[in-house]
Order: C-alpha cells, then structure tokens, then sequence
C-alpha cells in the first residue's frame, strides 16, 4: 500500500475540502466564489462533477454531512448556505441560512447529529444554526461573550450540545450549545459539571497566539488545540486547569487532528504532518509523516550547470521544497478509521492547490518507531 | 566589520520565515473587506510587535508582521554624501516601478530606505523560500551595488576633470621667433 497519492486540484491555493460520508465525493473550495464537487473516478483520481455557484465573496469554509448528505458552505460576504441535492435532478439546491453577521463567516461545522451546524465569523460571534420548519430556513442563535476577536475554528463535542471555539484573542473557550428549540436534554458530562444553557462558558484556555485549529477527541474527553505561538496543548475534561502544552521547533500550525485518544497529527507553514504522541503529561516530539524519497540519479552535468548559472545567476535548477506539500498545509481531515477508532487516513489540502491522502498504517510500517 | 554581516542576515532570514506565515483574514471593521492588516492597523490582535535588527547606529531592519500581510523596511549604509545621493536615486528608481516588483511598497517607512509590503496574495502565489530568498540577495548586493556606482562615479568625474582641466593648464610651446 502506497504511503500517500497526491493530487493537484487546483493551480491557487485550496481553502477548505470536505469528504462525504461513503467518500467518493469531495467538496472542495479553491481561493474563489465557487466550491467544486469531485467525484473519485475508479483509477483514484478526483474529476471536478458540479460547481455550486452562489457566494459573492471567497469562500472560506465548506463542510459535509455524512449521514443527511448536506453540504453547508460559507464566505466571506457573510452568508453561509446548505446545499441539499435534489434526488430527481442531483442538482445541488442551496437553502437560505439566516446568519445575522456583520462581517465575513470564517468556519463552519456539522455538530455529530447533524440537526445544527456552527459558523464562526469575523464580527466576534458564533451562530448555532438549527432548521426552522415553519418557514423553511436555518435560523441561528449566538454567542457572542466574551469572545474578543474573529473566530478561526470550531469544533463540535460528541455529545451534539457543547463546543469549542479558537479564536485571535489567543484564547480556547468551551461553551455549551444546548438548544432549547431543539429540545435538547443535555447531561452533566466532565466538561460541565452542572447543566448549563446556551452560550454559558465552560472553560477557557489561554496561549500565546492566535488559535488556528481546536478538535475534541474522538471520545470527547480530551480537546487539543495549535495556536500560532507553534505550540500544542491540549487538555484532559477530567483535569481541567493542567494544560499539556508543547512548544513544537516547526512553524505555526494550521490544523490538528486526532489519530487515536492518544496521539494527534498537525500540520502547518512547515509543509508536512507529524504525529505526537501524548505520554502521560508530555507529548513526545513529532514524528515527521512526510519522508524525503530519495532522487535516483546523480545532479546535473558540469555544462548543464554551467548554462543554468548564465542564464538564471544560481547554479541549481530546483527550487521545489523537499516535502510533498509546496506551500502551508490548511486542512486535515480524518478520512479513514481502522476497527478500533484509529485513524487508518487522513488528508490534507494546502495552498499549493494540492490534495494528499495519507496512509497511515503504510506510514506506520515505513517510518521506524512510529506510534499511533 | 565583515564578521557583524552573516549573524546581521542570519536574524533577519529567520525572522522573516517566522513572519510570513500569512493567511487570508476578512476585515473586523468593514465588512467585504481584505487589507493588508500591517497597513491598516486597526485591530491591535492581529499585528506583531514590531521588530528591529540593528546592524549597526545606520544600518537596520524593521519588520512589522501581522495576520495576513508582513511590512519589511530596510535603512541601507550610507557613508557620506554621494552614497545618500545614489541610494536615494537607486531606490527612487526602484519604487517607482514598484507594480513590477509585487512586494515592493511605493514609499518606505521614515526613517528607512525601502520598504516591502509581502501580502497572503503573494505567499499564496510564490513560493515563500524564494522571496525570502530574494531579499536576503537583495540585502547583500544593495551595499555592494551602491560602492560599485560610486566608484564608477568617482572614476568618470575624474576622467572628466582631468579633460577639462588640459584646457587651463600653461601649453610648452616654444616660440619659434624668439630664437
């Protein structure tokens, strides 16, 4: 099995891509007003299917429901729409969300049970989202206090009814989305202790950069975050105050994923993934996904050399990075779980327009003492 | 003098690599809108503390970083008078044509030389290795070049003082009819 297929999508860079839930399909935003669905092809590749053109201004996130089958998008015209495909047609139709933002929408999430998505935005609010039938719309709720800037990331907890938020007041917050609309029954969990309503702050965490990218693990017990002071932490719901954190020697990192309850992958303006394991109340430091193939073949002749440094003033022709990814990796996205919940693939978008698909059981194998 | 250079250039190589990781970021106080945040400086969040690398008393580098745009200003050695006289044509000149230059800012910072603007439009379309890359060598060739035209200065305004100075000075020529 082959560690990783790569794809170029685009020639500008991807800004967000999500999976469906049997994944052959993939909506994917380029740096444009449009969001594209590829369909995998039986050779592997993705061909572009459909364009959803309905946004004025980038689009900046897109996320897919894997069991309602619903695509949501949202730019930064301050509009986020829900596509549903029409079964008789399979022409995607969008439906009205009614955000009620001042400024661009920057994130948007499906919660687990897939009745609410979260979008985030640059007026220093989140709206929960819930479908209002009477009217046949997406109405929304707030939360508004005390989040200080533009919200980077949200991330939805198992249980349907708490989230978390990353936003560029350097801070990780942990609010409850229990709705009353929706007859929520939320129930005392680690993350709170005693029951809460909508928009009451459970936890807050500070670091000392923007926070790019906030995820909860698979069970929910623990939430990790990167921020852009190139550090990971990440906190368990039983101890709430003590915060592993580990300032990691790459670049910021621009998202973070769990590989297992006890190991995440992130990736970022360093190029490539790495894995850290969480050991007790350390993380180990990253191992880095992305192996160097060595060239076969020698350099360049001495008259190639030579005619290279007349014509462009260096002496060597490459100037491709030595990883996969030419530019910052954007987005993962766990794509793949083997049997017991581990994540068996993931992927990865960056702004070279690239999409990688990474295998990490054949990473596993090929590079020594990795853990997952 | 020399050996002040490659930690000079090592700090500004590595402060730049910190400080273009850019990414695109909407406007918090206007709506639709995308601006170079380094520019615009509305919201204290999102910009850097700016920093300073000082070679010396003249020669220095400030860079202002921010969420999507990075500001980098440069205050190039000038020795004595000519060399003011020619950095300020050289960059002059440069800035000028700052369209073709994509990162270049049409009017440096007070107090500098020249100043680039580097956007998330720029990272996202050229490879952020290479444009570090290029102001490094534009860094180092920049006292280089300015020396090499005040030779060059210096040579022409000799060889043209020597021309017309053959006009005044007293002529050997012997009177025939004095003989």
């Amino acid at each position: 099995m082959t560690t990783k297929t790569e794809q170029q999508l685009f020639v500008g860079p991807i800004t967000s891509h999500a999976f469906n839930g049997a994944l052959d399909k993939l909506v994917v935003s380029d740096n444009s007003t449009s969001v594209y669905v590829y369909a995998k092809q039986s050779n592997g590749k993705w061909t572009k299917e459909t364009e959803l053109q309905k946004h004025i201004e980038r689009v900046k996130c897109v996320d897919w429901a894997p069991n309602t089958n619903r695509i949501s998008t949202c730019a930064g015209d301050r509009n986020a729409y829900v596509w549903n495909l029409n079964a008789e047609t399979g022409v995607w139709e969008p439906s009205l969300v009614l955000l009620r933002i001042e400024r661009a929408a920057t994130y948007i999430r499906w919660s687990p049970a897939e009745d609410r998505f979260a979008v985030g935005s640059g007026a220093r609010l989140l709206s929960v989202c819930f479908y209002d039938n009477e009217h046949d719309w997406w109405v929304s709720k707030h939360i508004k206090k005390p989040i200080r800037s533009t919200i980077l990331c949200v991330d939805w907890h198992p249980s349907n009814h708490i989230l978390a938020i990353g936003s560029c007041d350097f801070k990780c917050r942990i609010f409850s989305a229990a709705l009353k609309e929706t007859n929520d029954k939320p129930e005392i969990s680690g993350w709170m202790p005693k029951l809460s309503k909508f928009s009451a702050l459970l936890a807050e965490y500070e670091t000392q950069g923007w926070v790019h990218s906030v995820k909860f693990s698979p069970s929910g017990d623990r939430l990790a975050w990167a921020a852009h002071d190139a550090s990971i932490n990440i906190v368990h719901m039983d101890s709430k105050d003590s915060v592993i954190r580990s300032l990691t020697p790459s670049l910021p990192l621009l998202s973070i994923i769990w590989a297992s309850e006890g190991s995440v992958v992130c990736a970022g303006h360093d190029n490539y993934p790495s894995l850290y394991n969480i050991n007790g109340d350390t993380l180990s430091a990253g191992t880095r996904l992305d192996v160097k193939e060595k060239k076969a073949g020698g350099g360049m002749s001495a008259m190639a050399r030579f005619q290279q440094l007349d014509r462009t003033g260096a002496d060597t022709k490459d100037s491709t990075l030595g990883t996969t990814h030419q530019n910052a990796i954007v987005e993962l996205r766990v794509t793949a779980t083997g049997g017991d919940g581990t994540c068996t693939q993931f992927s990865s978008v960056g702004m070279d327009g690239k999409m990688v698909l990474w295998n990490l059981d054949a990473l596993a194998s090929s590079i020594a003492d990795l853990k997952i | 003098m020399a050996a002040t250079l490659k930690p000079y250039l090592n700090a500004v190589r590595h402060t730049l690599e910190a400080a273009m990781c850019l990414e695109n970021f909407y406007s918090q106080r206007v709506e639709r809108h995308l601006k170079p945040e380094v520019e615009m400086r509305s919201s204290k969040e999102v910009l850097f503390a700016p920093l300073e690398i000082c070679r010396n008393d003249r020669e220095k580098v400030l860079i202002e970083g921010s969420i999507n745009s990075l500001r980098m200003s440069i205050a190039i050695k000038q020795a004595d008078e000519i060399e003011k006289i020619l950095c300020h044509k050289f960059m002059r000149f440069m800035m000028m044509r700052a369209e073709n230059f994509f990162i270049l800012r049409r009017k440096p910072l007070e107090g500098y030389d020249i100043s680039f603007l580097i956007t998330n439009y720029h990272t996202e379309q050229m490879y952020k290795h290479k444009l570090i890359d290029f102001i490094m060598e534009f860094m180092t060739e920049i006292d280089k070049e300015i020396s090499e035209m005040k030779l060059c200065l210096n040579g022409r305004g000799r060889v043209c003082a020597v021309e017309y100075l053959k006009m005044f000075s007293p002529t050997v020529e012997w009177n025939v009819s004095e003989e």
